[in-house]
Formats: structure tokens, C-alpha cells, sequence
């Protein structure tokens, strides 16, 4: 399958267009300075980077009142969640090529089939119509949740660990077009 | 007491619950489908979290959905408002097994109440009078006689396994007795496959009139009165009140203590409403029992002050019946008028978006709604817009209050049937209080051509 090009160095493994050593660069400089999250655009491309939150024992990410301040807990990076929008998040990715999966049940996710297992996908990876995303347990329960379009994870909306209600974006799935 | 709780319902029941707990000073949790996103409830909660989407099969009743939801909020406990959930043994099981409290009676009671024959058999064990009728399926012609000389006439022979009105054969006189038998039996076989009738007392100008009570899980119980909700259109309430123009003193007295004593021996917890049929002799017949709080509760609540939702929570944290209620009296007239979203003559559904509403206030004055100005009704749940609950010293004020209520009630955008209720409270037989089940088909049907 032909690569999709864009203007980069020779040898750089590439992401949606960005190179990754590229993006290595801007970690160490959002490490540098202390940064909990650092977004630009350039010319076609966006970039937003966000550090796990350190506040990890926060309670759900629920929509709360009704005035849009943000939960006292919410971690900087989560927006309020206001019910007339249904839910947080950075607002999944409006390019009409990519689709969007969300959560069908209420549960906890998880990316990993196991704690100390590696994470199912990652940004970058490319996935087959039915290969098993992440988890998301409920009452127990470990129910897999598969991709139902083949493409690439260009976005993951949600955190290990964290609470998801019904209709949550996870994933955003750049479609491979048909040959 | 408990720390969080999350409301399984929506609508007027959950901002109800919701409020209670907020009194109480618990942290509340809403669950909502999709076409619920911008309701009050979920703006009210503390939190709130979406379970599906608007069918409520697919999420108000989805059962892992709700308990999920629960899981990941860590609650406490559950209540269940009334309709959905409330009365599904089910889920009260799976919430125990969840270690979340489910406030309302034991599992093993909402299966009893729920079995409609059962629940008359076990109270019928307990004392309280029952419809008089065969005890089963009517085997002979010599059966049927020896049935309808112990039951008296009228009666009505039915099928085992019938509904929908066939099947179904009315006897007034003893000629007719041995026809209608053999003729139901023959319907019956057509209709269900089975011949088997049973006999049970024509209930003539029946009154529909329960008692409201509550129990904690120490073993007591307790009456708070009864309410008449004769007034119902296709058998949903309409109109509600209390106390019944229909009871007097020493029959209100007799009864309530029968049905506390018949509670207690069950073992009844929680709130529950135990409905009788009256007979135009004045005799009173259980009919069926309602383990949950109801959508008329405000009645009962505005007659003796006393707040049923805070009980229901504070039984279901164990405190005994006379914390969670103390005493109380009981004090003038409440009606209650449930304001749907149909037109008032045709009673065609009016889902759609409000652009005005209005709610009347002043004293004796109670509304409970989830509905405001812009806000949608959506087609996919009840069509309940809001309860007008109008209180005075006695019945005659409170339809004042409530005419003047009606009068300052502006809903538009979708149709109501306020209209309705202004008719009624102007018919002189509702005013008289002679009225039976009957009264509302019978006012309805000719304008609903």
C-alpha cells in the first residue's frame, strides 16, 4: 500500500504527516519548561501534545452543573463538560475522512488487555475492521471493543483508566480508502 | 447515611429525588439517554451520565447500563423513581449484589406485589378483604352455580387466560348464568386456546381508592391516608385526591389499620400504595398493590406534610419509622391534576418543542415539573408535562385553588390537557364527589369522535 508523502526528511517515521523525532523534539521542550500541554498548527498540519494528567485520582469526568466552569477536579486539559455537549474531551477530529468510534457502553477503560500488558493500539497504528481497540469493563465484565472501519488511529480521546459513559469518543480512525 | 445516590428515572420524578437528596445533603447522580441531553435533571445532578440512546429499552431499563453507571460514580444507593426500573425484582437484586442499596422494598416483596394473583393471595391470607370469586378456574356448570350462589350476583366470568376485554361475560340474573358459562367458555377456547373461565363479583360503580403507606426495616408500618383516583381515562389516572369524599372515619380507620397489619405480617418495607375497589355498597376489595412511590405522591405529601421521598432515602439507610417521619396529621383537601402533552379532546400525543410556559403559584399552590420554556418533549417516554397539586382547608377551597391554578397555567408550543381538567372541575357530579370509574370515559367520549 503506497505510503502517503508529505515533505520530510529521509528515513523519519512519520505520523499523519508530522515526523515523530519531530515530535520527540517538542516533548523534551514541553519537559524543559514544565509544559502540560502544548498544541500548534502548521500549515496542514495540527499538533496537540498533553501529558498524562498528574491529577489521576480524579473522580468521573462527569457533566456537572450547569454554568460552565469546570469542575474543581478536572485536570487542565479535560474542558468542561457541559451536558448541552454531552462530554469533554478535545473535540474528536472534524476531518471527513475520520471516523470516530464511541463507546457503546458505560464503563471503565482500559488500553490494555492486562495491566502490565502494552496498550492494544497506539496513535499511529493501523488497524483491521474488527481488531479489538481497547477494553472497557462494566460490572465486571471485560467487553473488547473493536474497530469497525480499517484505517489508522490518528487520536485517542480517553485515558487508561478512566471512566466513559455511553456515546464517548475513544478513537479517531483516519478511513484507508478502498483500492 | 448515604453519601451519593443516583436517580434511575428522568422527568418530574427524577428533579424530585434529586431535590430530596440535596435536603438530605447527598451528592446525586443523573443518568439520561441521549434525547434527555439538555434535561433538567441532568443539569440539576452533581453529576450526570449518558446510559444510551432515547430508547428507553436501551438505556432508562437497560439494566448494565444503570448499574455500570452506578459502578464507575461509586454511589451508594439507587432510587428508582416510579415506572422503568421500580418495580423489577431484578434489578433490586442485581444493585444488592452490586452492594448498592436500592431504596424501595426487598426484592422478594417486589416479586410478591408483582404477581398479581399472588400478591391477592398472601394479602387475602392477611386479612384484607379481596374481590369475592372463584379461587381459580370454574370447572362445571354444577361449579358455576355453587360459585354463583357463594359470590352473589352480579358477576363476571372470565378467562384463564384471557385479556383485552374478551372472553369476558357479565351476569345479572340467574337464568343468564348457565348461557354465559357455557358461551365464555367457547370464546375463550377460540380466542385462547384454553376453556378454562374463572368468576369473580361485578364490582358495580367501582371507586378507585389506596391507601399510602410506609414501612422501615424494623418491622413497622405505617398509614398516611388514602387517596380516590377514581377519575382515570383508559385506566391512567387523570385526576387524584385526598381524602376520598367517599370514606368516612370509622371505614378510613378500619381499613388503614387492616392494611398496616396486613404490611407488617409480610414484612413491608419502604413506601408502597395498596389500592382497594369500592362497591357501591361501600365495601372495600384489594385489588393490587404498588411497591414503589407514585406519581400522585405530592397528594398525600401536601395533606400531612410529611416528605415521602426523604423517608423512602432515610428507611433505605435504616433509620426506624419514627425518624424517618415522626408524626404527623392530617390537614384539609389536596387534588392533583396530571397535565399531559395531548390535545384535551382527542387525547392525540403533542411531543415538541414549549415556547412558552408559565406555572401558577400562591398559596396551596405545588407544581412538579421538568419542563420550561424551549425545552423539547421528546416522543420516545410518558407524556406527563407537569403536576398541578392545589391544597385548601377542605375540597371546596382546593378546587378553587385550583381552578384559579389552571386558569395561570400558560403552556405553548405542544397542546395540554388543561382544558380537560377545567371541565371536569366544573361538572357538577365532581363537584358533588359522585363519581366512579366510570365518570372520565363516559365525559370523554363524546367529544372524542
Amino acid at each position: 500500500m503506497a505510503k502517503k508523502s508529505t515533505t520530510k526528511p529521509a528515513g523519519g517515521a512519520e505520523v499523519g504527516g508530522v515526523d515523530l523525532a519531530e515530535v520527540e523534539r517538542l516533548l523534551a521542550f514541553m519537559e524543559k519548561h514544565g509544559l502540560e500541554e502544548f498544541e500548534y498548527a502548521r500549515g496542514g498540519v495540527h499538533i496537540r501534545l498533553k501529558k498524562p494528567s498528574a491529577a489521576a485520582a480524579v473522580g468521573p469526568r462527569m457533566a456537572t452543573t450547569w454554568d460552565t466552569s469546570p469542575p474543581a477536579h478536572a485536570a487542565i486539559s479535560d474542558a468542561p463538560r457541559t451536558p448541552s455537549h454531552g462530554n469533554a474531551a478535545p473535540s474528536p477530529a472534524k476531518a471527513a475522512d475520520v471516523h470516530v468510534i464511541k463507546s457503546p457502553i458505560v464503563g471503565t477503560y482500559y488500553a490494555s488487555p492486562s495491566p502490565n500488558a502494552d496498550a492494544f493500539v497506539a496513535v499511529g497504528a493501523k488497524v483491521e475492521s474488527g481488531q479489538v481497540l481497547c477494553i472497557i469493563e462494566a460490572m465486571k465484565l471485560m467487553n473488547e471493543i473493536e474497530s469497525d472501519v480499517a484505517g489508522e488511529v490518528v487520536q485517542i480521546f480517553v485515558e487508561n483508566g478512566k471512566p466513559v459513559e455511553y456515546g464517548e469518543p475513544l478513537f479517531g480512525i483516519r478511513v484507508r480508502e478502498k483500492k | 447515611m448515604f453519601r451519593k445516590i443516583l436517580v434511575a428515572n428522568r422527568g418530574e420524578i427524577a428533579l424530585r429525588v434529586l431535590s430530596a437528596c440535596k435536603e438530605l445533603d447527598i451528592r446525586t447522580v443523573a443518568v439520561y439517554s441521549e434525547a434527555d441531553r439538555h434535561a433538567l435533571h441532568v443539569r440539576f445532578a452533581d453529576e450526570a451520565i449518558c446510559i444510551g440512546p432515547p430508547r428507553s429499552s436501551d438505556s432508562y431499563l437497560n439494566i448494565p447500563q444503570v448499574i455500570s453507571a452506578a459502578e464507575i460514580a461509586n454511589v451508594d444507593a439507587i432510587h428508582p423513581g416510579y415506572g422503568f426500573l421500580s418495580e423489577n425484582a431484578n434489578f433490586a437484586e442485581v444493585c444488592e449484589a452490586s452492594h448498592i442499596t436500592f431504596i424501595g422494598p426487598t426484592p422478594a416483596l417486589i416479586r410478591m406485589m408483582g404477581e398479581k394473583d399472588r400478591a391477592r393471595a398472601e394479602m387475602a391470607a392477611a386479612g384484607l378483604p379481596i374481590i369475592p370469586g372463584s379461587d381459580g378456574a370454574v370447572p362445571d356448570e354444577a361449579a358455576a352455580k355453587r360459585v354463583a350462589s357463594e359470590i352473589g350476583l352480579p358477576l363476571m366470568i372470565k378467562a384463564v387466560e384471557g385479556g383485552g376485554g374478551r372472553g369476558m361475560r357479565m351476569v345479572r340474573t340467574k337464568r343468564e348464568l348457565i348461557p354465559a358459562f357455557q358461551t365464555a367458555r367457547t370464546e375463550a377456547q377460540q380466542a385462547f386456546g384454553s376453556p378454562s373461565v374463572y368468576m369473580e363479583k361485578l364490582i358495580e360503580r367501582p371507586r378507585h381508592i389506596e391507601f399510602q403507606v410506609l414501612g422501615d426495616r424494623h418491622g413497622s408500618v405505617i398509614s398516611l391516608g388514602e387517596r380516590e383516583c377514581s377519575l382515570q381515562r383508559r385506566h391512567q389516572k387523570v385526576l387524584e385526591e385526598s381524602p376520598s369524599t367517599a370514606l368516612d372515619p370509622a371505614t378510613r380507620d378500619r381499613i388503614g389499620k387492616q392494611v398496616v397489619e396486613a404490611l407488617r405480617k409480610v414484612g413491608y418495607s419502604n413506601a408502597g400504595t395498596v389500592e382497594f375497589l369500592r362497591d357501591a355498597d361501600g365495601s372495600l376489595y384489594f385489588i393490587e398493590m404498588n411497591a414503589r412511590i407514585q406519581v400522585e405522591h405530592p397528594v398525600t405529601e401536601m395533606v400531612t406534610q410529611v416528605d415521602l421521598v426523604k423517608a423512602q432515602i432515610r428507611i433505605a439507610a435504616g433509620e426506624r419509622l419514627e425518624e424517618a417521619v415522626g408524626s404527623f396529621t392530617s390537614r384539609g383537601h389536596a387534588i392533583e391534576c396530571r397535565i399531559n402533552a395531548e390535545h384535551p379532546e382527542t387525547f392525540v400525543p403533542s411531543p415538541g418543542r414549549i415556547t412558552a410556559f408559565r406555572v401558577p403559584g400562591g398559596p396551596g399552590i405545588r407544581v412538579d415539573t421538568a419542563l420550561y420554556a424551549d425545552a423539547v418533549v421528546p416522543p420516545y417516554y410518558d407524556s406527563l408535562v407537569a403536576k398541578l397539586v392545589a391544597h385548601g382547608r377542605d375540597r371546596a377551597e382546593a378546587i378553587a385553588r385550583m381552578h384559579g391554578a389552571l386558569d395561570g397555567f400558560v403552556v405553548e408550543g405542544i397542546k395540554t390537557t388543561i382544558p380537560l381538567h377545567k371541565r371536569i372541575l366544573a361538572e357538577p357530579d365532581f363537584i358533588a364527589g359522585k363519581f366512579d370509574t366510570h365518570f372520565l370515559d363516559h365525559l370523554t367520549a363524546a367529544k372524542e369522535k
